[in-house]
């Protein structure tokens, strides 16, 4: 069992465990995870009720009170461009070392141990073309904590001196802090090579968008730190505080008096003007395959098959391509999984994956280097066989009861049901857990047919060792 | 049917518990309100588990690394069939994993778990294994492997232990190698399935919104035997007490140099809570020395030695113990030299109390914070059972331990001799 499908990463990740059976497969989302409760999505998850909006400024509260924990989010959006994306990386690892409160790493980690193991952390990810940061601070809740603390209260308030009074020094972010974090986020970007699976995935779906801002990475670009003064990044701070549009998520038990306070604070931010978004949906159909081929010093190749969905999260269609993803690669159920690997050997694990947003589709599966062409040839006529039809009852019904499992399965998650909520706020749809496992379940053959005859291949990226890729 | 129920005010949680004639014990930690259910099904019978003597025999055998992970692998296969289909039919996750000492099979599920729950009952205890299907799968778990040759941090892990032990399979991958699982077939996995498989051996274990009186009967009328049978005769060999080398390295295709380091430690013989209450020590000296608000953190992260990657580990087994802590570092041995530094430091003058009681503190608060989750909390309370304690006997250790015994393990523990590093570099 590999990656652990909950997210704080301090768990599965250290346990030295093989083997699972299978792969399991992840969303592609996601940055980093008795009173009575609204049940009206017939899910104890919580709604996301918008409780203000102001300035740019959504605050979203889900009631929930069936975890021990509850957590405030900060997403900051921008669009992803080149001239930003490095500031937009760069700005939280400066602003995660120190407030004018506390002062050091030091002293925000004694205040999280204080606070019963409170976790606090930030960072960026990218949904479609936007680019979001994200600031979070998780945290026992109050009934569960042996003392009077006021864990929302404490906690809500070093989140918010982190984003609202960086430890500036004469004005500016310290030059000590820029330096130390300029090194260690190249450290980072150069480290994408370091876990090639993700890698493998990463650079395909970049393949494909060569010339579109998807190709970014989130971190950003190793050549641009150099250049970022502290008058630059403390600039750039200004901007995302006055014009980036901000969502707010409060996420657990919440009182009224706990969501005033945020909003106050929130009133007290500087005056905002705030830029418009995109999320980068692409149609491209009919365009000729290409080959992409990476060498490292690696024993296991990794095939990647990067493709336009030609759907977009927001159209009537999306439930049935989701139907289409998990019969071609969504589980043990799948196309994939049954002929690539359980048929023919060739993998551990081999997949499909939805990237939503900006209508992307990748397949990896990891492979002996020699089993390329074969695998490949497999993994395409399991496309070509759905696109003509060739899927049994008992194949959509796996995959629809598969994809209701998953999502009723996100609401045991705190992470994942704001995740969940955001997402639906990046993609301009509005539903809720059982509107999508309803739509999901009226899906009908023709759909998954119709749908799957819109899905074009790109790109073809191959990692391998570098003997091998001369004979390519 | 005698079921026990456990309420931990502190935690908010209650255990119900059963126990069956043939030994096996059985588990519900429920979770009201949430959509998952989970179960597993496991056996104490791991990675390190390749020599024993059979029930019934006098001599013991040697079986080929990677065994136990493999018959992980094939339980799936079934008369007619491969399970998955089933579970897949139902819309669930079935899945499974093998650790050093134990194999665990699970499912989850957000509907039907009853007929979830009867079939990982029934496979588990019917193997259906060819030499068809084991020559098939060799080439699967031949890829498994070939990813974690990939995979820096784990690499860099079993380095580790290479260097810690001499002789004891703690040492070996789990999944073996592509030579040793070519040496499987079906004879031997089933002598390893009969000897380990008896339900004396096992345990089972639910987690979800379910009724405790609805899966222990399940329980009662699916365990096939009914009679207890005496514990399985596991061979370790002997392990020196010191390292078996203090440094290895190894060149991968990595951006940064990949470090683990840490400290051998005696084999313990005894279970239970004593076991956890001196992994809770070691936890907790390692969060007091080099933990995210300790001075030595503090300063390695601004001299650029250490990043957010850096952890620890500790592992306190029946027949093994060590404690490792790593991450990406442009120079590990000055890191090894600092932490030496400041430990001597420590020794010397003492822990600070202050930092003792806040670190007791949050580790309290990361504990309650697992029953967040159905996987973790199946994860902690399995990885903890065949050891002779429950997760909840965490809470009792937080309330006994002192200061005084952390003190006294500081300097048990962190042994100059013990200490072993491994290094994974770039190309």
């Amino acid at each position: 069992m590999l990656p652990c499908p909950d997210k704080p990463p301090d768990f599965l990740a250290k346990s030295f465990v093989v083997g699972g059976l299978i792969l399991q497969d992840q969303e592609m989302c996601c940055s980093a995870k008795e009173r009575k409760v609204q049940m009206d999505n017939g899910f104890n998850a919580g709604r996301a009720i918008k409780v203000s909006s102001f300035n740019g400024t959504d605050i979203y509260r889900i009631d929930t009170d069936k975890f021990k924990t509850s957590s405030i989010h900060f997403f900051f959006q921008d669009n992803l461009t080149r001239e930003t994306v490095t500031k937009n990386a760069l700005l939280p690892a400066v602003m995660r070392r120190g407030s004018q409160k506390y002062a050091t790493l030091k002293d925000i980690s004694m205040e999280l141990e204080n606070l019963y193991g409170a976790s606090f952390d930030c960072g960026v990810t990218k949904k479609g073309e936007r680019h979001i940061i994200h600031f979070y601070t998780e945290f026992l809740s109050k009934r569960y904590v042996p003392d009077d603390t006021e864990t929302f209260d404490a906690a809500l308030d070093l989140l918010f001196s982190i984003i609202a009074s960086p430890a500036f020094v004469n004005g500016r972010f310290s030059e000590e802090y820029l330096a130390q974090e300029k090194e260690k986020l190249k450290i980072l970007i150069q480290g994408r090579v370091n876990d090639k699976m993700q890698y493998s995935v990463d650079r395909c779906l970049e393949e494909v968008c060569r010339d579109e801002p998807y190709s970014i990475f989130d971190y950003g670009f190793a050549e641009d730190l150099d250049a970022i003064t502290a008058d630059e990044l403390t600039a750039h701070y200004r901007t995302m505080i006055e014009t980036y549009p901000l969502q707010v998520y409060l996420a657990g038990s919440i009182t009224d008096r706990e969501t005033d306070r945020v909003i106050a604070l929130l009133k007290g931010l500087p005056g905002r003007n705030v830029l418009t978004l995109r999320n980068g949906f692409v149609k491209k159909e009919g365009m000729e395959k290409r080959q992409v081929t990476e060498t490292m010093n690696v024993t296991q190749g990794k095939l990647c098959l990067g493709y336009r969905t030609n759907t977009a999260a927001d159209s009537a269609d999306f439930p049935a391509l989701m139907v289409f993803n998990s019969i071609l690669g969504g589980g043990i159920h799948s196309k994939l999984f049954q002929n690539v690997r359980e048929k023919a050997s060739l993998a551990y694990y081999s997949y499909s994956r939805l990237e939503k947003f900006k209508g992307l589709m990748v397949v990896s599966s990891g492979i002996e280097i020699k089993n390329k062409d074969k695998t490949l040839e497999i993994t395409e006529k399991q496309l070509e066989d759905i696109k003509n039809g060739i899927i049994s009852d008992q194949e959509i019904e796996a995959a629809v009861k598969s994809i209701e499992t998953g999502i009723k399965s996100l609401t045991d998650s705190q992470i994942n049901i704001v995740d969940y909520y955001l997402s639906q706020t990046v993609s301009g749809t509005n539903d809720d857990f059982n509107d999508i496992i309803e739509k999901v379940r009226q899906v009908k053959k023709e759909d998954v047919v119709n749908t799957a005859r819109r899905i074009c291949l790109d790109t073809i990226y191959f990692l391998t060792a570098p003997e091998n890729a001369e004979q390519q | 049917m005698n079921i026990e129920r456990i309420e931990y005010e502190k935690a908010g949680e209650v255990l119900y518990k059963y126990e069956h004639s043939s030994g096996l014990k059985a588990f519900v930690i429920p979770r009201k309100g949430y959509s998952k259910k989970y179960a597993a099904f496991a056996t104490h019978y791991g990675s390190v588990d390749n020599e024993f003597i059979m029930p019934g025999e006098e001599s013991p055998i040697h079986v080929p690394d990677g065994i136990a992970h493999f018959l992980e692998h094939k339980l799936f296969e079934q008369k007619d069939g491969s399970v998955m289909d089933k579970f897949s039919a139902l819309g669930s996750s079935p899945n499974a994993y093998t650790s050093f000492n134990q194999t665990v099979y699970l499912f989850s599920c957000t509907d039907r778990f009853e007929e979830n729950f009867d079939l990982l009952l029934n496979y588990v205890q019917n193997p259906y294994i060819t030499e068809e299907s084991v020559e098939k799968e060799k080439g699967i778990i031949g890829q498994e492997i070939m990813m974690y040759q990939d995979n820096p941090g784990w690499r860099v892990f079993f380095n580790l232990l290479g260097a810690f032990y001499k002789n004891h399979p703690v040492k070996i991958d789990i999944a073996g190698t592509i030579d040793s699982i070519a040496r499987i077939d079906r004879d031997t996995l089933y002598k390893c399935y009969n000897t380990f498989y008896h339900p004396s051996n096992m345990m089972i274990l639910a987690v979800g919104d379910v009724d405790p009186g609805v899966v222990f009967e399940k329980v009662e009328g699916a365990i096939a035997h009914k009679q207890p049978r005496p514990p399985v005769k596991r061979i370790y060999p002997d392990e020196p007490a010191s390292v078996s080398r203090d440094y290895v390295e190894q060149q991968l295709a990595v951006s940064i140099p990949i470090f683990q380091m840490g400290y051998k430690d005696r084999s313990f013989g005894e279970k239970g809570i004593d076991l956890i209450m001196y992994e809770t020590a070691v936890k907790l000296l390692y969060d007091i020395l080099i933990g995210r608000s300790s001075e030595l953190y503090e300063q390695l992260y601004s001299e650029g030695l250490l990043n957010s990657s850096f952890d620890t580990d500790v592992s306190v087994e029946n027949g093994y113990s060590f404690s490792a802590m790593g991450g990406e570092s442009p120079d590990p041995l000055k890191v090894r030299e600092r932490f030496c530094k400041a430990l001597e430091d420590v020794k010397r003058k003492g822990l600070d109390e202050t930092a003792y009681n806040r670190l007791l503190k949050n580790m309290r608060g990361r504990f309650m914070r697992q029953f967040n989750s159905v996987e973790r909390i199946s994860h902690s309370f399995i990885s903890v059972y065949f050891k002779g304690v429950s997760m909840f006997d965490y809470l009792q250790v937080y309330d006994k331990i002192t200061f005084k015994y952390v003190n006294e393990i500081l300097h048990e523990h962190f042994r100059q001799e013990n200490l072993a590093m491994s290094v994974v570099k770039p190309v």
